[in-house]
């Protein structure tokens, strides 16, 4: 028995030395830049970082990323000017786009389609929600005060759920991760998974037999809170209306929201009806990222914005 | 619980090293942990269901204990028919009776007789019933034929009708040859030990990597068969026969393997059926368990093949269809079923049905002779044709799918539904059927190198395999739990 398991342990352990050569030499794993925070509390990526971003336990996707100096994943510097026309994109993981190479953006579609004739600004960081963004403005308002339009991407559900900026770091504790590729590997394959929904199940039972009479008080009304967090955001850090717009799917947007947006005159890039008029897919295998498709659509709706306004001018 | 599941990794481990813990010290106490640790398995999935077990396991004891104590045949019979009552009445209940009542019904309608169905039941099929019921039969029946002494302790019993490494699907063991080693002492056996980790990791790939690989392929297909062309519908069905052989056979492996942990050891189920020569070689090569179970209980009690050749036909159609029948309530399993007897029944005509008994595929030679790989690749198209009724989940789904697989030639490249490379699971299965090829000569040892290092090299591609084809998104059981 004693020979049965010393062998099982060092098979495995030499299976798993071989499995991260492997791994490493076929490159499967995402390179997963650092993150750091900066003076104005704001998450951003570690200036000057390349690497891939790799999902798929094939390599289905396989994207160059690149860390501008002022810490976004963009082909751009951010160096706005008072003559030339230029655009900031501000949102999440979305916008950040390590889903694609860097040189194949939404920011670079949309300055293709308009002819070289804006520049884009990408200040996309993963999981940042309308409080960080604009925090991000505020933060980098000498340079937004240069910038012509400034285009805010939202997911509704997700990026309405906090009525005030509180710093969150987001620096995740890779710890082991940081040296082994395997292990970056089967988390991001999903094997790991199931232990973390074990574990999530027993804390949930400990948690039942411990809170049992913890019940749902009242019923939230979300979108008046969405709606309430909404305001209670731009009372804060202001709108500029002239210049601004959302970015956001219509489909999936409470139309109480939508109907304030417009009583308020502010502007909507809605990209639901051209997402749902195409029945060629829009997003990724693994995630719902967009694909080529969806930035392609989205880097269309933004150009068409900004031509517009810039013809309005 | 799964064999590829979490649970079922953390819960081996644990027996595992109970049991070996009790060995030394009681025979008794290691059958009541198996016996628990069978009960707990099989719990997993819906604890209500161990009555019905239990149900089973009581009648076929007091059956054996009656049956040994009857000095008269008349009486012996009798608890046979207890026997076969109360297992066949499970089945019948819980697995056909909605058929029944339908196809009951659909009848009245076709001869212009309506009739409101009011009799179909709600009823939720229980996990591997068709698996334990037939297990506990052959032990009841070989008493009754005097094959087999029944035993007293009704633990080993209960421990070898509910042993889980096989519960829910098989190998359908005969207690001839499993209840002797749950009532003698096992002893620990290294080399079986590695063995059995060897199947079990070889099951697991066939399973993760092939099978569920392959399944959204297939239900994509065989979902949206009338909007493919033929090359897709070939397609198809080439993909579901690799699923499910890769689904079925990998869990006799992974049942054999921890089996095998246990110092058991199960009867081979599958013996490389795809290098099968003609139908007949299928046969002998494709879920073994069950069609031995069949050739011993139903076709030589019908007579066999020793009244002539039109009762042999007849007892071959019967067994086909029967056993077709056993895989599910739907008339596609009994198309399939008598698909198959058409196929074997020309062979048995011209006595070609042995004539692969004891001819070993390619045995002089690295690769087989062409004319043998021309044999295969027909027999694997007749097989793959009649999975596509095993798969259909109607007659008329089928008749349709092969209407236009053969109706009007057709080819377009197939885009896999999640935009995966396709390419990826082509090479896949070209490097498995090489593997299989390689390994052909015994189906229980699937690394038989003697050279260390290519036996480490193996263990490490069947380990980046898995994680190549690993879906997380999937959660797929065995597709022979619903039988």
């Amino acid at each position: 028995m004693v020979k049965l398991v010393s062998k099982i342990l060092l098979y495995f352990i030499i299976s798993l030395v071989v499995l991260e050569i492997l791994v490493r030499a076929f490159h499967l794993y995402n390179d997963r830049p650092e993150r750091f925070v900066d003076n104005d509390s704001l998450n951003k990526w570690v200036p000057g970082q390349e690497g891939y971003s790799v999902y798929g336990n094939r390599r289905q996707v396989f994207a160059k990323y690149h860390i501008n100096s002022s810490g976004y994943n963009s082909y751009r510097e951010f160096e706005p000017s008072e003559d030339g026309v230029e655009v900031a994109l501000i949102g999440d993981s979305f916008i950040e786009g390590f889903h694609q190479d860097y040189d194949n953006s939404i920011g670079k579609k949309v300055e293709n389609n308009l002819n070289g004739k804006v520049e884009v600004f990408e200040y996309g960081h993963s999981a940042n929600d309308l409080a960080d963004q604009l925090h991000t403005i505020q933060s980098y308002s000498q340079e937004f005060k240069a910038i012509d339009y400034i285009v805010i991407s939202i997911r509704y559900e997700d990026d309405l759920t906090r009525g005030a900026y509180k710093p969150i770091n987001r620096i995740p504790g890779y710890g082991f991760l940081k040296y082994s590729k395997l292990l970056v590997y089967v988390q991001d394959i999903g094997l790991i998974d199931p232990a973390k929904r074990m574990v999530a199940k027993i804390l949930a039972f400990k948690n039942n037999r411990t809170k049992k009479s913890e019940t749902t008080e009242a019923q939230i009304d979300l979108s008046t809170t969405f709606i309430n967090n909404f305001k209670s955001l731009i009372d804060s850090y202001g709108l500029d209306k002239d210049r601004t717009a959302f970015l956001l799917d219509g489909s999936i947007t409470d139309q109480r929201f939508l109907d304030y947006l417009k009583d308020e005159n502010i502007d909507v890039i809605d990209y639901a009806q051209v997402f749902y008029n195409d029945n060629v897919p829009k997003t990724l295998i693994f995630d719902q990222h967009w694909n080529n498709k969806g930035r392609t659509l989205i880097a269309d709706l933004i150009a068409d914005y900004v031509s517009m306004k810039e013809e309005n001018k | 619980m799964l064999f590829n599941s979490l649970e079922f990794f953390i819960f081996l481990p644990i027996v595992y090293v109970a049991y070996w813990f009790l060995n030394k010290r009681s025979l008794k106490l290691q059958n009541l942990l198996l016996l628990v640790a069978s009960y707990v398995f099989y719990g997993w999935w819906d604890y209500r269901f161990l009555s019905l077990i239990l149900f089973s396991t009581v009648v076929d004891y007091a059956v054996g204990l009656g049956m040994a104590k009857s000095t008269d045949r008349h009486r012996k019979r009798v608890y046979l028919w207890i026997s076969l009552i109360c297992n066949l009445g499970l089945l019948g209940f819980f697995k056909y009776y909605n058929f029944f009542v339908d196809s009951f019904v659909e009848a009245f309608s076709f001869f212009g007789h309506h009739i409101d169905n009011v009799w179909t039941l709600n009823i939720i099929l229980p996990v591997g019933i068709s698996f334990y019921t037939f297990q506990t039969l052959s032990y009841s029946l070989d008493i009754y034929k005097g094959q087999l002494k029944p035993t007293k302790d009704f633990v080993a019993f209960a421990a070898f009708v509910s042993f889980f490494p096989q519960l829910v699907a098989g190998p359908i063991e005969r207690a001839s040859n499993l209840l002797p080693q749950i009532t003698g002492k096992r002893n620990f056996d290294y080399r079986q030990a590695t063995d059995g980790l060897k199947l079990m990791l070889w099951g697991l790939f066939k399973k993760v990597a092939i099978a569920d690989s392959l399944a959204p392929i297939v239900d994509d297909i065989f979902t949206n068969a009338a909007d493919y062309p033929s090359s897709t519908l070939a397609l198809g069905a080439i993909f579901f026969g690799f699923q499910i052989y890769g689904d079925f056979s990998g869990y006799s492996d992974i049942a054999i393997g921890t089996s095998k942990l246990f110092g058991i050891e199960l009867m081979s189920n599958f013996k490389f059926p795809y290098f099968s020569r003609n139908i007949a070689e299928f046969w002998r090569r494709w879920h073994i368990s069950l069609s031995t179970w069949f050739r011993d209980y139903l076709y030589i009690p019908l007579g066999g093949s020793k009244y002539g050749m039109q009762k042999t036909i007849r007892n071959v159609f019967i067994i086909f269809v029967v056993s077709g029948f056993w895989h599910g309530a739907n008339w596609t399993f009994i198309a399939w079923g008598a698909l198959h007897a058409l196929l074997f029944i020309p062979l048995l005509v011209m006595g070609k049905n042995r004539l692969y008994v004891n001819k070993s595929l390619g045995s002089k030679a690295l690769i087989p002779r062409l004319g043998e790989v021309g044999k295969i690749v027909l027999t694997f198209i007749l097989v793959s044709i009649t999975w596509i009724f095993f798969r259909a989940q109607t007659i008329s789904d089928a008749l349709s799918y092969i209407l236009r697989l053969f109706g009007d030639f057709s080819f377009a490249s197939y885009q896999h539904p999640m935009g995966y490379r396709m390419i990826d699971f082509y090479v896949l299965l070209i490097v498995f059927v090489i593997y299989e090829y390689l390994i052909h000569e015994n189906e229980r040892l699937p690394v038989p190198f003697k050279n260390r290092m290519v036996r480490l090299f193996v263990y490490i591609m069947l380990f980046f395999g898995l994680l190549l084809f690993y879906d997380s998104g999937m959660d797929r059981s065995f597709i022979y739990f619903q039988f």
